[in-house]
């Protein structure tokens, strides 16, 4: 069976030999056209004039458009109709798109768009918190509110009590594919759209509004991306949009691309967070009582903001019972980018939030972070005898509670005891470099938190030659979501790999599809894929059945074989057989998680099929001197169930924990006083590069299979590991400790300058 | 891009007479150039490429200096310096990436005098000699602030003459997306005296750190710079750093540089 294979990527050497297909790749018809946005220079202000007329007359260009130009919706948003495409006399962020060119080279537009003249009469933009809640600029009326327990009574019995401040960096996707689309125009007002996107169907939705069709006439095609991290489920619907509205007003295909630079400025980037904590705490370091709140900067548009700020709130106990707790979120309208999705999608930031609450009181009661950790756990899954089983303070029941099993397996594979002893020996004798070293775990809500998607489409033809045809709402993005799905087709066929060819995700075959983010992809579209091919093969194995006067459930598909009372065919024979008899060899599939409901406005209910876990063990080494530091060593444990496809599981832990240490170290977005991002490309910009993980790095998955049903008992696995990354600051919070007495409040992200200053203030100086 | 004329001249009395042209503008490894002419920082309308002039290539011992073609690239300088003047092959070495190594050339990086590159702190620091089409300026002389140097319009730098010191080093905390410096310090101990300066620091470019010479002169050791400090007045406060970190790695890379002294 192929399922649980460690298969390589599908598309691997494609990739490597650049043979791989993306938007920018696909040819063009000739006469196709390019476009380019011209942007705002200023973060916030009226847009009272734009003098186009250079840009107009540079060589090349078809066509200039404004938002008045527009035929019809002008607007990109996914959810609350705030996102013009183009600006009409409000300006809302510096990089915001003005005006559109159309032009004969991709240069061309590119060039001629810096020729326009905007006249902007500037007001004072909104940039930090504080002038956001001074101007009450946010989204929704007030701040969210989720809790449980009686805080104050926990407060008013404690024996220790801290507080504390913590600041979260945001993060910019660097997907390696910058943003891309190409809308090639049909006739009787038909568009045919290839969009980089995790999120056809609403390219689909946006394009029919802007183009004034219905969803019929727009078909959103996407091969694959090249890397989306959730920066592609929003942020491709301005250049899909502008490729359409370009298409049916010239005719001719239209193409777009962001430059680096471009793409930076233009598009959003996961949320920043403040963190502000009060909490008390019994003498073993077991919290009693938490006030937390999150203040969030969303940028000017809504965008997915309340979800993601909603599953920071969802993740602000991480792995830990919180008996009395209070989680205040408040999204803060910005003349920013507009903050989207990211892996994680606010879990990170709500995750490392509490993470930050332990390691400080682990700190005020001179205890092993790691104890402390583990005495606030939730109980194990298992381990309900007798007793109630553990709730979130959302109301979840947590029954699927690892985390004991998993650290005491990492403790001892990392061999935790023996290099906490080392690493405070080391730092004992008091030199320049100190080590740190810390264990961190994770916990990771599965399923959209929106209900309604979680529901997933498949469509599975077999030939007449017996190859089979696999199509499903999820999209590639790197991920190796059509390999593990490809696998569960060739599982229920029992054909080999070569048999089932993945093809790209296409609202003209499989419709209404969700977006593939969520880490849902594998759980859902594996459903519905598992729900077509079992169509199929039921009504194959009945007609055998008839054929060779067996049960049905005699019918084995089994290596590249099928067999059926005593008969042995191929499956190709089988699959002209069935042709034959006029058996329907084609088959619709469909989804829906079950038992999940969930009301973000009380903040109650079951939002989750199930948890995801993983723990991290990471050792750093820090320069006192300097605050330069680098990864020594990680050891991760992660849980993904009974794994599709290790090989791609394990390339998945790796670069979620890459990514993950990335946002909290290197990866410092900076944007000037007047509101304009600075770190615009890779060389102001630092991500993770190979150099950069640690030189030993062992990563494992956990053997256990999901207690949910979910396909062949896998665990999604896209988004969790991302907070592995979480152990990287807190080795880091450990190594700047032993500089000092005071705690080293250390905010994120780490670069060497904010180290530095954590010594200081470890130092008390 | 936009047009140009591109010529390759084959000797420096050539590549001279080129630079004549009012729009003319000399091309060494491009690293720093071609970036500004795509953003149209610059727009000349003759590129006189110095890299096909055999005279201005190559690394050699001559007598207690090391001269250094202007047309040498980092990677050569990395490689063939190493015997010689193993600080100067070592901050070779570590300049930006394989890519901008195998290219640019250290004609290119004193002529542009970035205020973080490397080599105007090894020039400045060994006290070389800058050779010009025309004539030799000390390399006191020669840089006049950031982006700002001695050199006359069309003047070409043809090799640069390090004096070897019995000791050296460059200590760098790197940027970590560029690569450049965030603050560079080189370390040269002379019979006469220790020259120690600074790059990635200053507003006003590399500079002497006079304080910390006079201590390291009378002893050569990490702990004679214990309680100098550079004021950050002057100091670079950027996206990468503040001005206060940065005066303070002045200090720790001096002391760093000191150490790795050899
Ligand atoms: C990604 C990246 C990272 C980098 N990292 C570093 C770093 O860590 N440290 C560092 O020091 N530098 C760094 N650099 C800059 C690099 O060292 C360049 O090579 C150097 O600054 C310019 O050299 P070039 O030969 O490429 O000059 P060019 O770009 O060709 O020219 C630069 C200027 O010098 C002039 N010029 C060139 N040659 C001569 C000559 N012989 N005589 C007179 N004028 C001349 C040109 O007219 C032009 O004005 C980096 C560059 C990049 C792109």
């Amino acid at each position: 069976m192929s399922v649980a294979q460690p298969l390589p990527h599908d598309a691997a050497r494609l990739h490597v030999t650049g043979a791989a297909r993306y938007v920018d790749d696909i040819p063009t018809p000739r006469g196709t056209l390019h476009l380019a946005f011209g942007t705002s220079p200023a973060a916030a202000g009226t847009l009272t004039a734009l003098d186009l007329d250079a840009v107009r007359e540079s060589p090349g260009v078809v066509a200039v458009m404004t938002a008045a130009d527009l035929p019809f919706d002008n607007d990109v948003s996914p959810s609350n109709h705030d996102e013009p495409l183009l600006a009409t006399d409000a300006v809302h962020y510096l990089g915001q798109p003005l005006f559109l060119v159309v032009a004969t080279s991709h240069g061309a537009a590119r060039r001629a768009a810096r020729l326009g003249r905007a006249t902007i009469e500037k007001s004072t933009p909104i940039l930090t918190i504080a002038q956001a809640e001074a101007a009450d600029s946010r989204f929704e009326d007030g701040p969210r509110v989720y809790a449980r327990g009686d805080v104050d009574a926990g407060f008013a019995d404690a024996p220790h009590r801290l507080s504390g401040v913590m600041e979260i960096g945001g993060q910019e996707h660097f997907y390696l594919e910058g943003q891309a689309a190409l809308a090639l125009p049909g006739d009787n007002g038909d568009m045919h759209v290839h969009s980089s996107t995790q999120h056809p169907s609403e390219i689909q939705h946006k394009v029919a509004e802007a183009i004034g069709q219905h969803m019929h006439a727009v078909r959103v095609e996407t091969r694959r991306m090249g890397g989306g991290f959730g920066g592609k489920e929003s942020q491709g619907n301005a250049l899909a949009v502008a490729c359409a509205i370009a298409a049916r007003a010239t005719g001719r295909p239209c193409k777009m691309r962001y430059d680096r630079d471009d793409d930076m400025i233009i598009t959003g980037k996961r949320h920043d967070f403040r963190i502000t904590y009060d909490v008390a705490y019994d003498d073993a370091g077991r919290i009693l009582a938490l006030d937390v709140r999150h203040d969030t900067r969303c940028g000017w548009a809504m965008d997915l903001s309340l979800p993601v700020a909603d599953r920071a709130m969802l993740h602000a106990d991480n792995a830990y019972h919180l008996p009395a707790v209070r989680i205040t979120s408040h999204r803060w309208k910005t003349n920013h980018q507009s903050a989207t999705a990211f892996r994680g999608f606010g879990g990170p930031q709500g995750m490392l939030g509490m993470e930050r609450i332990v390691d400080h009181v682990a700190h005020a009661l001179r205890a092993d972070p790691t104890a402390v950790r583990r005495a606030n756990f939730y109980a194990s899954g298992g381990d309900i005898s007798g007793q109630k089983i553990q709730t979130t303070p959302y109301g979840q029941e947590v029954d699927d509670f690892i985390g004991h099993e998993m650290l005491a397996r990492l403790e001892e594979t990392a061999d935790y005891a023996a290099r906490r002893a080392a690493v405070d020996e080391w730092n004992a004798r008091g030199g320049v470099i100190r080590k740190g070293l810390a264990l961190t775990p994770v916990k990771f809500g599965i399923s959209f938190t929106l209900t309604h998607l979680n529901q997933a489409g498949a469509l599975v033809h077999v030939y007449a030659d017996g190859s089979i045809h696999l199509n499903h709402g999820g999209t590639e993005m790197g991920q190796g979501l059509f390999q593990k799905v490809a696998q569960v087709a060739a599982s229920r066929f029992g054909v080999p790999m070569e048999a089932v060819r993945i093809t790209a995700t296409d609202t003209a075959k499989v419709p209404n599809t969700s977006a593939t983010a969520a880490s849902s992809g594998s759980d859902l579209n594996g459903m519905a894929v598992r729900n077509a091919c079992d169509t199929i093969r039921e009504r194959i194995e009945l007609h055998l059945a008839q054929l060779h006067q067996c049960r049905p459930a005699d019918v084995v598909f089994k290596n590249g074989r099928v067999t059926a009372g005593g008969a042995d065919y191929s499956f190709a024979e089988v699959a002209a057989l069935a042709h034959q008899a006029r058996i329907s060899l084609s088959s619709t599939g469909f989804y829906k998680t079950p038992e999940i409901s969930w009301d973000r406005i009380k903040g109650h209910g079951r939002p989750f099929f199930y948890f995801a876990y993983g723990v991290a063990a990471v050792e750093v080494a820090v320069d006192t001197l300097t605050g330069e530091n680098r990864m020594l060593r990680a050891d991760i444990l992660h849980d993904a169930g009974a794994s599709l496809n290790p090989a791609l599981d394990i390339g998945q832990v790796e670069g979620g924990f890459i990514q993950g240490a990335g946002w909290l170290t290197t990866e410092e977005l900076v944007w000037n006083d007047k509101g304009a991002l600075r770190t615009h490309a890779p060389s102001t910009y630092k991500i993770p590069a190979c150099g950069d993980r640690p030189e030993v790095f062992n990563v494992a998955l956990w053997d256990g299979e999901n207690r949910a049903d979910t396909i062949y008992k896998s665990k999604a696995v896209g988004e969790p590991p991302l907070m592995l990354g979480i152990a990287t600051l807190m080795a880091l919070s450990d190594a700047v400790a032993s500089c000092g007495e005071a705690y080293p409040d250390l905010h994120a992200p780490a670069t060497a300058e904010q180290v530095l200053a954590a010594i200081h203030r470890a130092r008390g100086a | 891009m936009y047009n140009f004329d591109f010529v390759k001249p084959a000797t420096v009395d050539e590549a001279v007479k080129a630079l004549a042209d009012d729009e003319a503008q000399a091309l060494g490894g491009g690293q720093t150039l071609i970036p500004t002419l795509k953003q149209r920082l610059a727009s000349p309308s003759k590129l006189v490429s110095l890299t096909g002039i055999a005279e201005m290539k190559g690394v050699s011992k001559q007598g207690d200096a090391v001269v250094i073609g202007g047309g040498t690239t980092h990677r050569t300088v990395a490689e063939e310096a190493a015997s010689a003047y193993p600080g100067l092959a070592d901050l070779a070495s570590r300049i930006g990436d394989p890519a901008v190594r195998n290219r640019g050339t250290i004609g290119g990086s004193l002529a542009n005098n970035d205020p973080s590159a490397c080599y105007p702190a090894a020039a400045l620091g060994s006290g070389a000699t800058i050779v010009t089409n025309s004539r030799e300026i000390a390399a006191d002389d020669y840089f006049q602030g950031m982006f700002t140097t001695a050199l006359e319009e069309g003047e070409i730098i043809t090799e640069v003459r390090f004096p070897i010191p019995q000791k050296s080093a460059y200590a760098k905390i790197a940027q970590p997306a560029s690569r450049f410096p965030l603050v560079a310090v080189f370390v040269a101990q002379y019979g006469d005296g220790v020259r120690v300066a600074v790059t990635g620091a200053s507003n006003n470019g590399v500079f002497r750190w006079s304080e910390a010479e006079a201590a390291l002169s009378g002893n050569f050791a990490a702990d004679a710079l214990d309680g100098l400090t550079v004021a950050s007045d002057d100091m670079i406060g950027d996206l990468h750093g503040t001005a206060a970190y940065r005066s303070h790695l002045v200090g720790v890379m001096a002391k760093r540089a000191v150490a790795a002294a050899s």
